[in-house]
Protein backbone atom coordinates (compact mmCIF):
# COMPACT_ATOMS: atom_id res chain seq x y z
CA UNK A 1 0.00 0.00 0.00
CA UNK A 2 1.21 3.64 -1.12
CA UNK A 3 1.99 5.98 1.92
CA UNK A 4 -0.22 8.36 0.42
CA UNK A 5 -3.41 6.00 0.66
CA UNK A 6 -2.36 4.52 3.98
CA UNK A 7 -2.21 8.02 5.81
CA UNK A 8 -5.46 8.83 3.46
CA UNK A 9 -7.33 6.03 4.96
CA UNK A 10 -6.39 6.09 8.52
CA UNK A 11 -6.87 10.06 8.77
CA UNK A 12 -10.37 9.30 6.94
CA UNK A 13 -11.35 6.57 9.43
CA UNK A 14 -9.96 8.67 12.80
CA UNK A 15 -11.76 11.62 11.55
CA UNK A 16 -15.52 9.96 10.99
CA UNK A 17 -14.84 7.79 14.38
CA UNK A 18 -14.12 11.12 15.63
CA UNK A 19 -17.42 12.89 14.74
CA UNK A 20 -19.23 9.30 15.89
CA UNK A 21 -18.18 9.87 19.15
CA UNK A 22 -19.15 13.09 19.24
CA UNK A 23 -22.81 12.50 17.69
CA UNK A 24 -22.51 9.51 20.19
CA UNK A 25 -21.57 12.00 23.34
CA UNK A 26 -24.70 14.40 22.26
CA UNK A 27 -26.92 11.69 22.43
CA UNK A 28 -25.27 10.21 25.69
CA UNK A 29 -25.49 6.52 24.73
CA UNK A 30 -24.02 5.37 28.24
CA UNK A 31 -27.92 6.38 29.55
CA UNK A 32 -29.58 4.16 26.80
CA UNK A 33 -29.74 0.42 26.21
CA UNK A 34 -26.29 0.78 23.92
CA UNK A 35 -28.99 0.22 20.69
CA UNK A 36 -26.66 2.39 18.10
CA UNK A 37 -28.35 -0.14 15.21
CA UNK A 38 -25.00 0.36 13.03
CA UNK A 39 -23.87 -2.93 13.52
CA UNK A 40 -24.78 -5.21 10.53
CA UNK A 41 -24.45 -8.60 12.67
CA UNK A 42 -26.30 -7.57 15.44
CA UNK A 43 -28.64 -5.56 13.46
CA UNK A 44 -29.44 -8.65 11.18
CA UNK A 45 -29.26 -11.69 13.27
CA UNK A 46 -29.55 -10.13 17.01
CA UNK A 47 -26.02 -11.61 18.19
CA UNK A 48 -23.56 -8.87 18.80
CA UNK A 49 -20.42 -8.68 17.22
CA UNK A 50 -16.79 -9.28 18.52
CA UNK A 51 -16.50 -5.31 18.22
CA UNK A 52 -20.37 -4.76 20.08
CA UNK A 53 -19.77 -1.89 22.76
CA UNK A 54 -16.49 -0.47 21.74
CA UNK A 55 -18.18 3.17 21.67
CA UNK A 56 -19.49 2.61 25.23
CA UNK A 57 -15.79 1.30 26.19
CA UNK A 58 -13.89 4.06 24.53
CA UNK A 59 -16.62 6.90 27.02
CA UNK A 60 -16.02 4.59 29.65
CA UNK A 61 -12.22 4.84 28.90
CA UNK A 62 -12.43 9.00 28.41
CA UNK A 63 -14.11 9.30 32.21
CA UNK A 64 -11.28 7.34 33.30
CA UNK A 65 -13.16 3.94 34.39
CA UNK A 66 -10.43 1.53 33.12
CA UNK A 67 -12.50 -1.35 34.82
CA UNK A 68 -16.22 -0.72 33.46
CA UNK A 69 -13.75 -0.05 29.71
CA UNK A 70 -12.69 -3.65 30.15
CA UNK A 71 -16.42 -4.71 31.07
CA UNK A 72 -17.95 -3.60 28.43
CA UNK A 73 -15.32 -4.34 25.24
CA UNK A 74 -11.29 -4.50 25.66
CA UNK A 75 -11.31 -3.39 21.93
CA UNK A 76 -11.92 0.26 22.86
CA UNK A 77 -8.63 0.83 24.86
CA UNK A 78 -7.09 -0.29 21.21
CA UNK A 79 -9.48 1.58 19.45
CA UNK A 80 -8.90 4.54 21.64
CA UNK A 81 -5.33 4.03 21.38
CA UNK A 82 -4.89 3.89 17.64
CA UNK A 83 -7.20 7.04 17.23
CA UNK A 84 -5.00 8.98 19.51
CA UNK A 85 -1.79 8.10 18.28
CA UNK A 86 -1.91 7.38 14.78
CA UNK A 87 -2.76 11.14 13.42
CA UNK A 88 -0.46 12.52 15.90
CA UNK A 89 2.64 10.10 14.07
CA UNK A 90 1.07 10.51 10.87
CA UNK A 91 1.12 14.32 11.56
CA UNK A 92 4.58 14.45 12.43
CA UNK A 93 5.51 12.27 9.02
CA UNK A 94 4.07 14.83 6.95
CA UNK A 95 5.92 17.41 8.52
CA UNK A 96 9.32 15.68 8.26
CA UNK A 97 9.12 14.12 5.23
CA UNK A 98 9.41 10.73 6.81
CA UNK A 99 7.65 7.37 6.34
CA UNK A 100 8.24 5.99 9.98
CA UNK A 101 4.48 5.06 10.20
CA UNK A 102 4.00 3.52 6.53
CA UNK A 103 6.99 0.97 7.89
CA UNK A 104 5.56 0.68 11.00
CA UNK A 105 2.22 -0.37 9.52
CA UNK A 106 3.92 -3.07 7.36
CA UNK A 107 5.90 -4.56 10.24
CA UNK A 108 3.37 -4.87 12.01
CA UNK A 109 1.10 -6.55 8.96
CA UNK A 110 4.19 -8.65 8.88
CA UNK A 111 4.40 -9.87 12.51
CA UNK A 112 -0.20 -10.23 12.69
CA UNK A 113 0.24 -12.87 10.03
CA UNK A 114 3.19 -15.26 11.52
CA UNK A 115 0.62 -17.92 12.79
CA UNK A 116 2.29 -17.68 16.51
CA UNK A 117 0.61 -14.15 16.84
CA UNK A 118 -2.34 -15.19 14.39
CA UNK A 119 -3.92 -17.48 15.68
CA UNK A 120 -3.83 -16.16 20.14
CA UNK A 121 -4.98 -13.11 18.44
CA UNK A 122 -8.09 -14.71 16.51
CA UNK A 123 -8.78 -16.89 19.80
CA UNK A 124 -8.71 -14.08 21.65
CA UNK A 125 -11.33 -12.71 19.56
CA UNK A 126 -13.35 -15.24 19.58
CA UNK A 127 -13.14 -15.51 23.47
CA UNK A 128 -14.09 -11.88 23.28
CA UNK A 129 -17.30 -12.55 21.11
CA UNK A 130 -17.97 -15.15 23.22
CA UNK A 131 -17.77 -12.90 26.55
CA UNK A 132 -19.63 -10.17 24.40
CA UNK A 133 -22.87 -12.57 23.90
CA UNK A 134 -22.77 -14.21 27.24
CA UNK A 135 -23.11 -9.78 28.14
CA UNK A 136 -26.14 -9.99 26.04
CA UNK A 137 -24.43 -6.39 24.72
CA UNK B 1 5.77 -16.54 -26.35
CA UNK B 2 3.68 -18.42 -28.92
CA UNK B 3 0.65 -16.50 -29.47
CA UNK B 4 -1.26 -19.53 -29.12
CA UNK B 5 0.21 -19.75 -25.51
CA UNK B 6 -0.40 -16.00 -24.68
CA UNK B 7 -4.51 -16.30 -25.93
CA UNK B 8 -4.79 -19.93 -23.89
CA UNK B 9 -3.39 -17.96 -20.67
CA UNK B 10 -5.96 -14.99 -21.79
CA UNK B 11 -8.95 -17.48 -22.35
CA UNK B 12 -8.48 -19.84 -18.61
CA UNK B 13 -7.99 -16.43 -16.74
CA UNK B 14 -9.66 -13.46 -17.96
CA UNK B 15 -11.71 -13.29 -14.97
CA UNK B 16 -8.84 -12.86 -12.47
CA UNK B 17 -7.85 -9.46 -14.22
CA UNK B 18 -9.46 -6.01 -14.55
CA UNK B 19 -11.06 -5.96 -18.56
CA UNK B 20 -8.76 -3.44 -19.30
CA UNK B 21 -5.76 -4.72 -18.11
CA UNK B 22 -6.19 -7.64 -20.68
CA UNK B 23 -4.82 -6.32 -23.76
CA UNK B 24 -1.22 -4.96 -21.79
CA UNK B 25 -1.13 -8.40 -20.26
CA UNK B 26 -1.31 -9.94 -24.29
CA UNK B 27 1.61 -7.70 -25.22
CA UNK B 28 3.73 -8.40 -21.75
CA UNK B 29 2.97 -12.38 -22.60
CA UNK B 30 3.87 -12.33 -26.41
CA UNK B 31 7.27 -10.16 -25.31
CA UNK B 32 7.88 -12.39 -22.55
CA UNK B 33 10.40 -15.21 -22.44
CA UNK B 34 9.19 -19.23 -22.74
CA UNK B 35 11.42 -19.84 -19.67
CA UNK B 36 9.03 -17.90 -17.43
CA UNK B 37 5.65 -19.65 -18.82
CA UNK B 38 6.03 -22.70 -15.91
CA UNK B 39 6.35 -20.31 -13.27
CA UNK B 40 3.08 -18.41 -14.85
CA UNK B 41 1.49 -21.13 -14.94
CA UNK B 42 1.95 -22.07 -11.03
CA UNK B 43 0.92 -19.28 -9.89
CA UNK B 44 -2.52 -19.27 -7.69
CA UNK B 45 -4.78 -16.63 -8.78
CA UNK B 46 -7.77 -15.35 -6.52
CA UNK B 47 -10.94 -15.90 -7.31
CA UNK B 48 -12.49 -12.33 -7.27
CA UNK B 49 -16.20 -14.69 -6.91
CA UNK B 50 -14.76 -16.10 -3.80
CA UNK B 51 -14.14 -12.41 -2.26
CA UNK B 52 -17.43 -11.34 -3.21
CA UNK B 53 -19.22 -14.46 -1.10
CA UNK B 54 -16.63 -13.82 1.86
CA UNK B 55 -17.50 -10.26 1.56
CA UNK B 56 -21.11 -10.77 1.95
CA UNK B 57 -21.01 -13.23 4.68
CA UNK B 58 -18.38 -12.45 6.73
CA UNK B 59 -17.13 -8.41 5.60
CA UNK B 60 -18.35 -6.93 8.98
CA UNK B 61 -15.69 -9.05 10.76
CA UNK B 62 -12.84 -7.90 7.97
CA UNK B 63 -12.18 -11.84 6.87
CA UNK B 64 -12.41 -10.81 3.03
CA UNK B 65 -9.70 -8.59 4.07
CA UNK B 66 -8.05 -10.62 5.78
CA UNK B 67 -7.67 -13.46 3.13
CA UNK B 68 -6.81 -10.67 1.17
CA UNK B 69 -3.67 -10.44 2.74
CA UNK B 70 -4.55 -6.51 3.93
CA UNK B 71 -4.12 -7.34 7.35
CA UNK B 72 -3.91 -3.58 8.68
CA UNK B 73 -7.28 -3.12 7.28
CA UNK B 74 -9.19 -6.48 7.86
CA UNK B 75 -8.04 -5.38 11.89
CA UNK B 76 -9.28 -2.05 11.00
CA UNK B 77 -12.71 -3.52 9.93
CA UNK B 78 -12.94 -5.78 13.00
CA UNK B 79 -12.51 -3.69 15.55
CA UNK B 80 -14.87 -1.34 14.33
CA UNK B 81 -18.05 -3.63 13.25
CA UNK B 82 -17.02 -3.14 9.80
CA UNK B 83 -16.59 0.16 10.01
CA UNK B 84 -19.64 1.21 10.76
CA UNK B 85 -21.58 -0.89 8.50
CA UNK B 86 -20.55 1.79 6.14
CA UNK B 87 -16.88 0.42 5.18
CA UNK B 88 -18.72 -3.36 4.94
CA UNK B 89 -21.14 -2.13 2.45
CA UNK B 90 -18.30 -0.41 0.19
CA UNK B 91 -16.24 -3.32 0.00
CA UNK B 92 -19.25 -5.42 -0.89
CA UNK B 93 -18.18 -3.18 -4.40
CA UNK B 94 -14.38 -3.04 -3.75
CA UNK B 95 -13.54 -6.50 -2.91
CA UNK B 96 -13.54 -7.64 -6.73
CA UNK B 97 -11.66 -5.14 -8.07
CA UNK B 98 -8.85 -4.97 -4.86
CA UNK B 99 -8.67 -8.50 -5.47
CA UNK B 100 -8.08 -8.12 -9.54
CA UNK B 101 -5.30 -5.82 -8.69
CA UNK B 102 -3.77 -8.35 -5.70
CA UNK B 103 -3.82 -10.99 -9.23
CA UNK B 104 -1.88 -7.81 -11.19
CA UNK B 105 0.36 -7.64 -8.46
CA UNK B 106 1.22 -11.34 -8.36
CA UNK B 107 1.69 -11.30 -12.24
CA UNK B 108 3.80 -8.63 -12.35
CA UNK B 109 5.54 -10.19 -9.87
CA UNK B 110 6.67 -12.95 -12.45
CA UNK B 111 7.40 -10.75 -15.02
CA UNK B 112 9.82 -8.61 -12.53
CA UNK B 113 11.18 -12.18 -11.50
CA UNK B 114 14.78 -12.98 -13.27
Amino acid sequence: MSRSRLYTIVLLACSVGSIWLWIQNSQNVLTRAGETGTCLIKTITGVPCPSCGTTRSVFELLDGHLINSLQWNPMGIIVLLIMVTSPIWIFFDLLFKKESFLRFYGQAENHLKSKWIAIPAIGLVVINWIWNICKGL
Amino acid sequence: MELQKVDLFIMTNAKFFEAHHLGWIREQLIQMDDSKWPTLQMQQYKDPTTYIIVSLLGGSLGIDRFMLGDTGLGVGKLLTCGGLGIWTIIDWFMIMPATREKNMALFQGVLNYA
